[in-house]
């Protein structure tokens, strides 16, 4: 009976139903005693149960607990751990304000969400396998594709950066944990209600403007786009908890002697996508508020009809969007930075360069929204300058490979499954890199737009960078997070089906866009019938790859031999704690004595852990 | 609730910087709120400079009337200063009482926003105008409301004796919040309200 009363998971199945009940209730009682008919709108009516559900799921899992008692007045225990750390597995099914343990819940929550979202794509790459419409009807083949990019973007490659981050980065500063752990744990809660909503709207049609739900489609669409509007909005709230969060732990709470030239590039990566997440996600918050304001109170924001503009929310959306991709890849250019130094066993070639190339490419991605708007009638004069600074955003970029070059360079390579991702990494990424300075040349980009070149010139950036990083830190950190070693040849199995199955699939793609083939379209010309085929196939080679990591990870999380503290020999300050990290970390303040990539030198030290012992515990139940 | 208090977790220096962690925090946030309204502003600019809409149309949005609520806000945030200040000094009692009168200016406020929705003439529905109009009032209209139940709380605590001039970071949080939705006041109010197409 108690635990309907705890803040656990068994609280929100009452709560959140609850709260929608509630907010039902004053919506009806407000609408009648108004005077607005029809009296129980439906649309609306479920809107205001989505958002106060959500609240309440939150309220629910004890998000607000803490506060609560700030609210009345009530004395606060600076000192309560009472929900930290992970003493059971049920552990991480509760609200828990552990990095450790949110780092580990994001990873797993949102690799369950990347298999989901693959799920997708294998349905509608058997629909496309051939010429003709066998599986899906236009409808379904909308809502999947919609689905597949959001789920993708929004509850995959965003949050499972704040997964590693948060695991990693108080680690690697030396600090106990992040600034703000409750809001931390908070905005780990926001993404289930993200994912419920966003994968709910199936029962509603799903929705099919893209992952970009641009008007007047979307405005025209079923009620599935209020939810795509609302789960982007919960999404977004998220990550900004988050960035505000890292920002704060990485300024602030840095041990002493870790000056900014001395910081590991992951947490460099991390600073800059936290600024660019704070100063960019109000955007789209702000273009789906408009968005939605249209749809469910018959505002004209976007309807030309009304006197509004159609075109500025792909402005506003965009504004947000294309620093977007910089925050979904940046982090994974801190791994790869990580990665490759510690398994070549050398310095990073150029540190201050690679860092400072962050901080270029987090202020360029400002200037550049408008590439994705070629082809869609704004104003011409844009043109031509944001083909320049597009352009220019290929400078930090490239300074960033041959960091990566560079450190390898004469190096010792140890061909571990990270390292393999690493390297496979640079080489899809560059393509993808070219392909995009392909897309920035206006006239090129007018040509080929809304073509599978596109979808072929992402997926090189999105899966062949984005995930490769994130496979590559997985393999790396996962003897620190479980304290056992991966299985060495099926990582090296899942990399090599992974990389060849990623390039049969993607590669032909840029083919099949520069003869003309549409993106988003269920149907296709016969001539494409074979390359299609390969696609398809080569895709659910892709999907089945994922299996042998997933298994790999699983048996040797129980079966894998003892890792030990340190086995890449790494020197940043995550390597000097025993695997895993114990439930505080350090045991008393690290010092941090010299710079993190100081590979080669005899008895170099980036940093020192005083040995103290833990105080007693002192535990009142 | 049992609280299993453990004193166990070692006491970490953090790295010296001039500012607290919670209130670096609000000010970071602070940012992502002004890139919020941003966006607003963003759509309602477009309107104005590019596709050449004329301000406010055959509105009458009401400026003289609202110049009165905008000092309004602007005295509040002084008032609520002057509740640090008595912090400061450690006048418990005046901390409350300049809370108190913060919130019964912020509540003045909302309600003339209110009363103004009401004799306005149009409705968000209208036309681009009328909903970036509502839109951009509207959410700053919401900021006041939390910064009422924010400021509503401050005084809870204050009542409770919570806030000393050694721990004071929530009071002083509020206090910074309520300055950033007077200072998005005055530019909203000087570009909406005062800057009618010529």
């Amino acid at each position: 009976m108690t635990a309907v009363l705890k803040p656990t998971l068994a609280r929100c199945l009452w709560v959140a139903p609850a709260f929608a009940a509630l907010a039902i209730l004053i919506t009806v009682a407000a609408r009648s005693i108004f005077g607005m008919t029809p009296v129980l709108q439906e649309s609306t009516l479920l809107t205001v149960a989505y958002i106060a559900g959500g609240i309440g799921f939150i309220v629910g899992i004890g998000g607000f607990d803490y506060w609560f008692t700030w609210m009345r007045g009530g004395e606060l225990d600076p000192n309560d751990h009472s929900q930290h750390g992970a003493h059971s597995w049920g552990d991480y099914f509760k609200f828990n304000t552990d990095h450790k343990v949110i780092g580990i819940q994001y990873i797993v929550f949102t690799f369950i969400m990347f298999l989901v979202g693959g799920m997708f794509a294998e349905v509608f790459r058997s629909e496309l396998a051939t010429p003709g419409q066998q599986v899906l009807t236009d409808q379904q083949y909308s809502g999947l594709i919609s689905q597949h990019g959001v789920i993708m973007i929004f509850v995959f490659m965003v949050p499972v950066f704040a997964g590693i981050g948060n695991y990693v980065i108080p680690l690697m500063i030396g600090a106990a944990d992040m600034a703000f752990p409750r809001l931390n744990a908070v905005s780990f809660w926001l993404l289930p209600v993200a994912a419920f909503t966003l994968l709910s709207s199936f029962m509603f049609g799903s929705f099919d403007g893209g992952w970009t739900g641009y008007p007047t489609l979307s405005e025209q669409s079923g009620y599935g786009m209020t939810l795509y509007q609302l789960g982007v909005q919960l999404a977004g709230a998220s990550s900004i908890a988050t960035a505000v969060n890292f920002l704060v732990t990485i300024i602030a709470m840095r041990a002493p002697g870790m000056t900014l030239f001395r910081m590991p590039l992951l947490v460099w990566a991390n600073l800059a996508t936290s600024a660019l997440v704070v100063a960019a996600t109000p955007f789209i918050a702000g273009a789906q508020f408009m968005a939605m304001f249209d749809r469910e109170m018959g505002t004209h924001f976007f309807t030309i009809a009304g006197g509004g503009d159609t075109l500025v929310y792909q402005h506003i959306f965009w504004f947000y969007s294309h620093p977007a991709v910089y925050i979904m890849i940046l982090p994974g250019f801190g791994i790869i930075s990580e990665v490759i130094a510690t398994h070549a066993r050398k310095p990073v070639f150029g540190y201050r360069a690679v860092a400072f190339s962050s901080a270029g490419i987090a202020i360029l991605g400002f200037a550049v929204w408008a590439h994705h708007m070629f082809a869609s009638g704004m104003e011409p004069w844009l043109r031509v300058p944001i083909m320049l600074s597009t352009l220019l955003i290929a400078i930090p970029t490239g300074i960033k490979i041959f960091s990566w070059l560079g450190t390898m360079w004469g190096g010792v390579l140890r061909m571990t499954t990270a390292n393999l991702f690493a390297i496979g990494f640079i080489f899809t990424f560059v393509i993808g890199g070219l392909s995009g300075v392909m897309l920035a040349v206006v006239p090129f980009d007018v040509s080929i737009t809304n073509s599978y070149f596109i979808v072929a010139h992402f997926h090189y950036v999105l899966f062949g960078g984005s995930i490769m990083t994130i496979y590559a830190g997985f393999y790396h950190w996962f003897p620190k997070v479980t304290g056992r070693m991966y299985n060495e040849v099926v990582g090296r199995w899942h990399f090599w089906i992974t990389f060849v199955a990623m390039n049969i699939t993607f590669f032909p793609m840029h083919y099949q866009g520069l003869v003309g083939m549409p993106r988003r379209v269920a149907d296709y010309a016969p001539e494409f019938a074979w390359s299609n085929m390969v696609i398809s196939l080569a895709a659910f080679v892709l999907g089945a790859s994922t299996l042998i990591f997933v298994y790999n990870m699983i048996h040797s999380a129980r079966h894998g031999k003892k890792a030990g503290a340190n086995p890449w020999g790494g020197l940043t300050l995550e390597w000097l704690l025993s695997s895993p990290p114990p439930i505080f970390n350090f045991p008393a303040t690290p010092r941090v004595i010299g710079g993190p990539y100081r590979y080669g030198e005899e008895g170099a030290k980036h940093a020192i852990v005083p040995e103290v012992e833990p105080a007693t515990v002192e535990t009142t139940v | 609730m049992s609280a299993a208090t453990d004193h166990s977790a070692p006491q970490i220096q953090p790295y010296r910087t001039g500012l607290r962690p919670e209130i670096l925090g609000l000010i970071i946030f602070l940012v992502s709120e002004a890139a919020l309204f941003g966006a607003f502003f963003m759509y309602y600019a477009n309107l104005r400079v590019l596709n050449g809409v004329v301000w406010p149309g055959e509105f009458d949005i009401p400026a003289e009337a609202t110049s009165i609520n905008t000092l309004i806000l602007v005295l509040s945030s002084f008032t609520c200063e002057f509740a640090l200040l008595s912090l400061y000094k450690r006048k418990n009692g005046a901390v409350f009482a300049w809370l108190l009168a913060t919130f019964i200016l912020g509540a003045i406020f909302l309600g003339l926003q209110v009363e103004e929705y009401m004799v306005v003439g149009f409705t968000p529905q209208d036309d681009a105008t009328g909903a970036i109009f509502f839109t951009l009032t509207g959410l700053h209209g919401v900021h006041v409301f939390i910064g009422l139940v924010l400021l509503l709380l401050g005084m809870i605590r204050a009542l409770a004796g919570r806030w000393t001039p050694e721990r004071h970071s929530g009071l002083l949080a509020i206090s910074i919040y309520w300055h950033f939705v007077d200072i998005v006041w005055v530019l909203l109010f000087t570009v909406v309200y005062c800057l009618p197409s010529s």
